[in-house]
């Protein structure tokens, strides 16, 4: 095993992070960037503004992943829910959207990774943006790009899932225009994570 | 898997040392606070436990467990040890995440009180979201009888391997990767239980990917002039696998015992489908023939007791789950 030292790939400064995080940040410039081996990824990124309310203490900054898509379904077979496609057939059907998902990019157990990945695609988070941390902590991020698209199809999925009925077949595309990661504001407690935007 | 496993390295700005735990690719020195990357072989990180055996112990192990089952009674008076020796076996040890959906139905029928019989589909949804630890044997592991790690806590040192000879890897990562996908694939599906499947969607993501060297203890001995083999774990002493001769008297006990039984079960069967038209007669018949092909089979491979991942154990294996009706003349089980 070879032990190499972070360097910010922009400004060329060491890094001395605090908390073990695989997204290396660079105070001095601002970059944020993974490592694959030698290969080197910028990653674009934003972070949104605790709400004016939000206590001050147990704050925390969880990583996103914020895929834009264009899902687009073929067709579908669901069993039962019944007034449902009678909604949408209302409606002229449901052939797909285009919608932001999101994937959360820190090791989380599985209910709470499927809980904010649905919640927040469904009910997209508005914020006000800021430029640092201000020294508030971030959850470690473990999740890479080609991992969060994967388990966009699944949210996407997920989505289809849980609409009435009981789902038998879907035929889909997921095209992912963009990937960008926001870090949203949390305030950590004993019984989990709350959003504070 | 263990948060317990680090290795020594030393920071390269502070020459400070670092411990790093199994698949983690960044730290923090304690000592200067640098951030640290660590970089594997090909991409693979590579630990090594610690062997926490002597060969005292390894010894003591497989007496110990010849004393254990349907083995031969005189083993631990018969029996010799010949050859004790520590290896060291590569193992590719993989956590993956697998996250989808499956869907399908389950055919039920009933039975109603006038007798006709219904078959209705029950339709299903099920979500897999589960995380899963996978482990493959990096080497042709010979006549060892190990194919994967059961256990993942221990300390982790090269210090042992200058010692104790190693066995090189010959698979590949990718084959590993592969083999780790297809089975969180085959877990992931299990785990929805649906009979029919109508459409699924599972992804697997690989969480961590390490190589780990694991020390194993290799104990021949041989019992009236045959050889045999056993493998005891160099972190908890436990039996990893082995061969050991069986005991004649058992196999013989177990063909009067098992053919009384299995006939009594059949013929009771048999006699009571014919006179009550019972369907607990059936049931008789099955339990009987499941019995005599449970006592054929222990006739036919008592004579040597196989613990282990061993080729031929795994035969017997699949021989008990699908092909055991063949044995029993066409029987369907």
């Amino acid at each position: 095993m070879k032990v190499t030292l972070v360097k910010c790939p922009k400004c060329e400064l060491p890094l001395y992070m605090e908390t073990q995080d695989e997204f290396f940040y660079c105070s001095h410039c601002g970059t944020i960037h993974t490592r694959n081996g030698p290969k080197v990824e910028r990653i674009p990124y934003e972070i949104a503004d605790f709400r004016p309310d939000a206590q001050t203490d147990n704050r925390v900054y969880v990583p996103f992943w914020r895929l834009h898509t264009d899902f687009r379904i073929k067709s579908r077979d669901v069993k039962g829910g019944f007034f449902n496609k009678i909604g949408q057939a209302l409606k002229g059907g449901d052939k797909g959207a285009s919608i932001y998902i999101y994937v959360p990019a820190s090791q989380m157990e599985t209910a709470a990774f499927r809980y904010w990945s649905v919640n927040l695609t469904i009910n997209n988070p508005r914020y006000s943006a800021r430029t640092d941390f201000a020294g508030t902590p971030r959850m470690p991020a473990t999740t890479t790009r080609d991992e969060a698209i994967e388990l966009a199809d699944f949210v996407a999925v997920t989505l289809e899932a849980e609409k009435p009925g009981t789902l038998q077949y879907l035929d889909y595309t997921l095209t992912v225009n963009e990937a960008k990661v926001v870090y949203l504001p949390f305030m950590s407690s004993r019984s989990g994570l709350h959003l504070a935007v | 898997m263990s948060g317990q496993l680090s290795v020594g390295l030393n920071c390269p700005s502070c020459g400070g040392a670092i411990s790093v735990s199994e698949g983690e690719s960044s730290l923090n020195c304690r000592y200067c606070g640098s951030t640290l990357y660590i970089e594997g072989d090909n991409g693979v990180n590579t630990v090594a436990f610690k062997n926490k055996l002597d060969r005292d112990a390894a010894i003591k192990a497989t007496k110990a467990w010849w004393r254990k089952g349907f083995k031969a009674r005189d083993l631990k008076s018969a029996g010799a040890i010949t050859e004790v020796y520590p290896i060291y076996l590569p193992f590719w040890s993989i956590g993956t995440r697998v996250a989808g959906w499956v869907c399908g139905y389950e055919e039920k029928t009933t039975t109603d009180s006038k007798g006709n019989t219904r078959t209705e589909r029950e339709y299903k949804e099920e979500m897999v979201l589960m995380d899963l630890s996978f482990s493959e044997i990096a080497c042709d592991p010979g006549d060892l009888g190990i194919r994967s790690l059961r256990n993942f806590n221990g300390e982790a040192s090269f210090e042992d391997m200058d010692m104790i000879p190693s066995f090189e890897s010959t698979t590949s990562r990718d084959d590993a990767m592969a083999h780790a996908r297809a089975d969180a694939m085959a877990r992931g599906r299990a785990s929805a239980r649906i009979p029919n499947i109508t459409f699924e969607s599972l992804h697997v993501l690989v969480r961590k990917l390490s190589m780990i060297y694991y020390p194993v203890w290799v104990a021949r001995y041989t019992y009236q002039d045959r050889m045999y083999i056993a493998t005891v774990d160099g972190v908890t002493g436990q039996m990893l696998s082995g061969r050991a001769p069986g005991d004649p008297l058992y196999q013989s006990l177990a063909v009067t015992a098992g053919t009384s039984l299995g006939g009594l079960a059949a013929a009771g069967g048999i006699i009571a489908a014919f006179t009550f038209q019972s369907e607990i007669g059936i049931a008789g018949v099955i339990l009987g023939l499941i019995v005599l092909g449970g006592t054929y089979w222990f006739f036919r491979h008592g004579s040597e007791i196989i613990e282990g991942d061993f080729a031929d154990r795994k035969q017997l294996a699949s021989l008990k789950k699908g092909q055991l009706g063949s044995l029993l003349g066409g029987a369907r089980i």
